[in-house]
């Protein structure tokens, strides 16, 4: 799914669900405020990298890594932690460029090159000034969709040139060398092939900046197929910055060559190396500044994929040392005549590279890019640790179980399939995701009717039936019977379980199959559904000069399959060339509604992306569609109210992008990102509450319901996560919320809970956000005032007893407006903590509440008593009335250090006096979801004693010293 | 606490609210100081109190800041009887966080004192920015939470820049954006200013102040300006 997002909130996403309000001019993004999604990672997997660079100045420290669809991420701690720096904008990132001479500033072209069938389009080219913290479009070279590198003069930080292949999926002219010589406020195109040739790579030659190299890359894809190579493909030298250029020829394979990928020597910048895809791919080298050349090796990581794999890098420092970040990681100490591979030892790196970094300044450390994230080497590439910290994962679907907390279920690109739980203790972290089928994932659905058993696949229909347990698999792929075609598999073939009758399992190739016996036995309940466009089969013939021929350009296949939530034998198909067919009697009899949609707009032959039968009718139906494989970047989405007969598309500024998915009236929503993992917004009631009556209103309130009391889902287990992505859970407790047509901007706004009584219980700051703001009260009334004066804290005083179930009301504030709900606060029963409980629990906490308050009385009079005294007795003269004063003060001071500490201040000291000790039990009680210990009531029973003996004392000692002690001080008229 | 050792950051905002102070970036300054009171008031401004409470689930948390213009400010907050402050002046800047069993306060970092000295600017970084020596730079407009804000980058003469959004119908600012070099590394300090109320003085000053570092937002309850703060409040008793 390639969502090109704007940020991490919720505003990105809506385009994917299309509820009631819509149509309504009044909703935009910002309408849903504070309404935000998790980020559920994982770090784990991480995801294709497309682009890293390093602040050379800061050895290694500050480096940006550019991902295929989730943005730009900046650490400035050599990995350590990471944050993302380009969300607001297209998240597909084909190159990055930071000027060394001055590394505030930085450039980042959009479209990663890496060309493969689910590569991501880019918009422009940006440039930072302030490190990454700001961006700007600058260059008018918005519609290059893909760039593949930048690179500055090293004598002229104005002097930039971008390579952009281009469109993949059209002719167009926005394609070639381009160069600007003003930082980037403009450029021009300095070397063009044609409307099918772009340029791939520039390298600049660090000794003489005016000699340029340049390779030229025809290339294209359709929906089913893929051609690398041709007539404009070529290896440039330009002596004059890129005025004329000179076609480097001598000892290099014969045309049609395909895509080059070029390195020159930092250190001896004569030296240059090329992988240059031909009948015969291999690696040549240059000791003459590219005038001849002659074929080293052509091991396999060297010649694999060239069009996926263009990453050569020559160490800065030693010209002999070439590395091939490629299928895997090879890396030559004798200037690309022989490679060998990277050590195992360390653990395993995901293979395919796209982005390799060398620090100049100690050229044993290496960054390197992947299809599953960054890598980090200290020797040279020998050996690798991951970085666990980018949550860039490239999801194709998610999916749930109904569970409590709910797992959530996904398969992504190059990275397999995996479950982990929306919510558990500590935060789902990187190892709470659990993998259970390899190679490229994508659909991966729970069993609704075995908790156990979940189906994943790997590409072009390898279907399975995975025991979650023990992540054993079964192959349940249909197979082709002897009077059928061959099999067409979906690079990401559908498999659904029935919404109308759980036990329905379903996949397809052209055919659509249906178990109900989770996959052990298919029925085929379909003829081939699709156009089966012979011209659209040749699969076999892909790749151009390179055969490639993985199922990723497979078509003429069926890509979507839904059953009616209302009737089983309702089934929609929706296929990758436009098919749109509809059963009504569970595949007797088809009918093909694409026809029905051409007047929408939507070009016959899209390919259709999702359908969702409504929930509330079976004529309902929404679908999407994505036709960008045919360079058609329009956003298409329709409803049919007549069960596909007519249809109407809808259209809103806010949707941009290819649809992908539609759902109706889903909770919570779980967001499938090609490059920032999964995403949750949590309870998105708020957001199907949009009405217009309510988009009218300044202010609303929405209606509460019954909040359940918690302390919380999960316990703390005491320690933090030491590193790798933890994404927070979902809240425990239900928030309150109400609708701002604008930001408040003047006024306070506060929230104040009241008992059924109409006592004022709690009163909490409220956001005054535009949109929906959502505001947590922890249930619990305002924390006793504990006794102060102690040389150390106490935590008592942070503390308070939650409420008890029961009916409440909430008053919303906004400067002098006031706006009510009634609530209702619901005790939710258990074996382990029943009501009886929680009311023996409040009454507990609320009688340690008061020891508190009266404990914090009497050391309140205490200190009164020895401010009133302390300097008067100081003044004294008369021995005995000294003697009597002291007696006094010290009385009192002995007191009070039996009541809170008055010795210590390091906190790692304990002096437990009388407040910390209520304070224990008082803590133990207020957070336990359990009623109270008899030793816990007990201890009460001691504390409440140890209260009043102190009050007693304080009395007496007042009763035996102050008037005598004040009438000495009268005596020797003091004041 | 983690609250309190993030109200340090809590105080930058509410120095950031005096001085809140942006179409060219000139003619948005010139508006926006307008609209906060105009040039005249705010020069006229000298000494600051500003009473405040952080209140977190019904604990109030009070915060009082009292500054003087160009010389120091001494930020305190009083959590279950125990007061901590800081301070910082033109010589230096330091902590005091009894919380944390101190006796005395600690000298803050140097990078913590760069940012720190230019929130001593009690008429704001806007007025009379460019005798100052700092400089503006328009940016491209960006929302806000809904708002469509207008965006300036001040870089000042220390070298510290922050970024600042400006609500195109009233130009008030609406939230800045700092980054702050903490031990090599780079924190980003969000405020988000609103609830701005008009004083006797003829200035208007934001009364709510939410910091990306705090999980509640502050509330001013009473500021009162160029009345007398004895700058022995300023003095710092190391011993």
């Amino acid at each position: 799914m390639n969502i090109s997002f704007k940020s991490i909130g919720i505003t990105a996403y809506c385009m994917v669900i299309f509820s009631a309000v819509a149509a309504q001019s009044e909703v935009n993004s910002s309408s849903f405020g504070t309404l935000e999604a998790r980020v559920l990672g994982p770090g784990t997997m991480s995801g294709r990298i497309s682009s890293i660079e390093g602040v050379e100045a800061e050895n290694g420290k500050t480096l940006y890594i550019g991902t295929a669809g989730g943005g730009i991420w900046k650490t400035t701690n050599a990995g350590a932690s990471f944050k993302p720096v380009f969300d607001k904008y297209c998240q597909s990132i084909g190159a990055i460029a930071i000027d060394q001479k001055n590394p505030k500033v930085i450039y980042a072209g959009t479209g990663e090159s890496n060309m493969r069938n689910s590569v991501s389009i880019g918009n422009g080219f940006y440039k930072s000034t302030d490190a990454g913290s700001n961006w700007s479009k600058t260059g008018a070279l918005d519609s290059t969709e893909h760039i593949a590198k930048i690179a500055i003069d090293p004598s002229n930080s104005n002097t930039i040139y971008v390579a952009a292949p281009g469109p993949l999926w059209s002719d167009s002219k926005h394609r070639g060398l381009y160069k600007s010589v003003d930082a980037g406020k403009t450029f021009e195109k300095i070397l063009y092939i044609s409307e099918k040739a772009g340029c791939a790579d520039v390298s600049i030659d660090p000794s003489n900046p005016n000699t340029l190299y340049a390779t030229t890359w025809e290339f294209r894809r359709t929906p089913y197929s893929f051609s690398s190579g041709g007539e404009g493909s070529g290896i440039w030298k330009s002596v004059d910055a890129g005025k004329t250029w000179k076609q480097l020829e001598n000892g290099l394979p014969s045309k049609p060559i395909g895509r080059t990928a070029l390195a020159i020597s930092p250190s001896s910048p004569n030296n240059l190396i090329a992988i240059v895809e031909a009948k015969q791919t291999g690696l040549y080298i240059s000791s003459d500044g590219g005038a001849s050349w002659k074929p080293q090796s052509a091991s396999l990581n060297v010649v694999s994929r060239p069009f996926y794999f263009s990453t050569l890098v020559i160490d800065p420092k030693d010209s002999k040392r070439v590395y091939r970040p490629a299928y895997s990681f090879s890396y030559s100490s004798d200037g690309g005549y022989s490679f060998a591979e990277a050590s195992g030892d360390g653990g395993w790196v995901h293979s395919d590279h796209h982005a390799l970094w060398i620090n100049p300044s100690n050229t044993n450390q290496l960054y390197l890019g992947t299809d599953g994230g960054v890598y980090m080497s200290l020797d040279r590439g020998a050996t690798w640790t991951f970085i666990q910290n980018l949550p860039v994962g490239q999801f194709y679907h998610v999916d749930h179980d109904m569970g409590k907390p709910y797992k959530v279920f996904g398969g992504l690109q190059d990275n397999g399939s995996w479950v982990a739980p929306s919510s558990t203790a500590g935060g789902v972290a990187n190892g709470d995701w659990k993998p259970i089928y390899g190679g490229d994932g994508f659909w991966v659905v729970p069993d609704p009717t075995d908790p156990n058993i979940a189906y994943a696949e790997s590409q072009g229909g390898d279907v399975n039936r995975i025991d979650v347990r023990t992540v054993k698999s079964v192959s349940i792929r249909p197979l082709q019977t002897n009077a059928e075609e061959k099999l067409r598999w979906n690079w990401n073939t559908p498999i659904v379980t029935g919404k109308g009758n759980p036990k329905n399992l379903y996949t397809a190739a052209q055919y659509l199959y249906r178990s109900i016996d989770q996959g052990r036995n298919w029925q085929k309940i379909s003829p081939d559904l699709t156009t089966n466009d012979k011209k659209k089969q040749e699969q076999e013939n892909n790749g151009g000069l390179s055969a490639d021929n993985t199922s990723a350009e497979n078509h003429t296949t069926i890509f979507t399959i839904a059953e009616s939530p209302l009737d089983e034998k309702t089934i929609w198909v929706g296929t990758d060339d436009g098919n749109l067919q509809l059963t009504r009697d569970g595949g007797k009899t088809w009918t093909n509604t694409a026809v029905n949609i051409n007047g929408t707009g939507i070009p016959a032959q899209t390919w259709v992306s999702s359908i969702e039968p409504s929930h509330v009718s079976k004529e309902i139906v929404y679908a999407t569609f994505d036709n960008h494989m045919y360079g058609d970047h329009n956003t298409y989405a329709a409803k049919s109210t007549d069960g596909g007969k007519t249809w109407k598309a809808f259209s809103s500024n806010e949707f941009s992008g290819f649809a992908h998915k539609i759902i109706e009236d889903p909770d919570d929503l779980l967001i499938a990102t090609h490059g920032r993992g999964i995403m949750v917004v949590d309870d998105i009631s708020a957001m199907r509450g949009l009405t217009n009556e309510i988009l009218a209103k300044d202010v609303h309130l929405f209606e509460t319901g019954d909040i359940t009391l918690s302390t919380g889902s999960f316990g703390n287990g005491g320690f933090p996560s030491t590193g790798g992505w933890v994404a927070p859970n979902a809240p425990s407790i239900k928030p309150f919320q109400y609708f701002f047509k604008e930001r408040i901007t003047s006024g306070t706004v506060k929230l104040e809970i009241h008992d059924a009584e109409g006592k004022l219980v709690q009163s909490i700051p409220g956001t005054n956000r535009k949109g929906i703001n959502r505001v947590t009260w922890t249930q619990r009334i305002a924390p006793p005032k504990t006794a102060t004066g102690a040389t150390k804290p106490d935590n008592g005083g942070a503390i308070a007893p939650q409420v008890l179930p029961g009916n409440y009301s909430l008053t919303l504030k906004v400067g002098k407006d006031e706006y009510k709900q009634p609530f209702r606060l619901v005790h939710e029963e258990s074996s382990t903590f029943t009501l009886a409980e929680r009311k023996a629990q409040y009454a507990a906490a609320m009688q340690l509440y008061n020891l508190h308050t009266s404990l914090a009385s009497i050391v309140a009079g205490i200190a009164d008593k020895q401010k009133t005294y302390k300097e008067d007795v100081a003044k004294l003269k008369n021995k005995k009335s000294i003697a009597l004063g002291n007696e006094y003060l010290t009385a009192l001071e002995t007191l009070r250090g039996t009541l809170i500490p008055t010795k210590q201040t390091s906190i790692f000291a304990d002096e437990t006096r009388l407040r910390e000790d209520i304070t224990q039990v008082y803590q133990a009680i207020c957070f336990n979801e359990a009623g109270p210990s008899n030793l816990q009531l007990e201890s009460i029973k001691t504390l409440t004693s140890r209260v009043e003996a102190a009050e007693k004392k304080a009395l007496e000692i007042n009763a035996q010293f102050e008037a005598n002690v004040k009438k000495a001080i009268d005596k020797e008229k003091i004041k | 606490m983690k609250l309190i050792k993030y109200l340090s950051f809590a105080v930058t905002g509410l120095l950031l609210s005096a001085m809140s102070f942006a179409q060219t970036a000139d003619e948005i300054v010139t508006k926006h100081i307008n609209a906060i009171g105009g040039i005249d008031n705010w020069k006229k401004v000298n000494s600051m109190r500003q009473e405040a409470t952080l209140s977190v689930q019904g604990m109030d948390i009070p915060v009082v800041i009292s500054a003087v213009h160009n010389k120091a400010t001494k930020q305190e907050y009083t959590v279950m009887g125990m007061t901590g402050y800081s301070i910082i002046t033109a010589e230096g800047g330091w902590n005091f966080n009894p919380m944390q069993g101190k006796t005395k306060p600690e000298p803050i970092t140097q990078d913590e004192l760069k940012y720190g000295k230019d929130q001593l600017d009690l008429q704001g970084d806007f007025v009379d920015y460019k005798a100052k020596g700092h400089s503006i730079q328009l940016m491209e407009k960006e929302d806000v939470e809904g708002v469509e804000c207008l965006k300036l980058k001040l870089t000042r003469k220390s070298g510290n820049e922050s970024i600042f959004f400006f609500d195109p119908k009233t130009y008030y600012i609406v939230r800045t954006s700092s980054k702050i070099s903490a031990n090599g590394q780079e924190v980003e300090s969000v405020v988000n200013l609103s609830n701005y109320q008009k004083l006797p003085e003829g200035i208007v000053v934001p009364h709510t102040i939410e910091n990306s570092a705090i999980p509640a937002p502050i509330t001013l309850n009473k500021v009162i300006v160029n009345g007398k703060i004895d700058e022995a409040v300023f003095k710092v008793v190391t011993q």
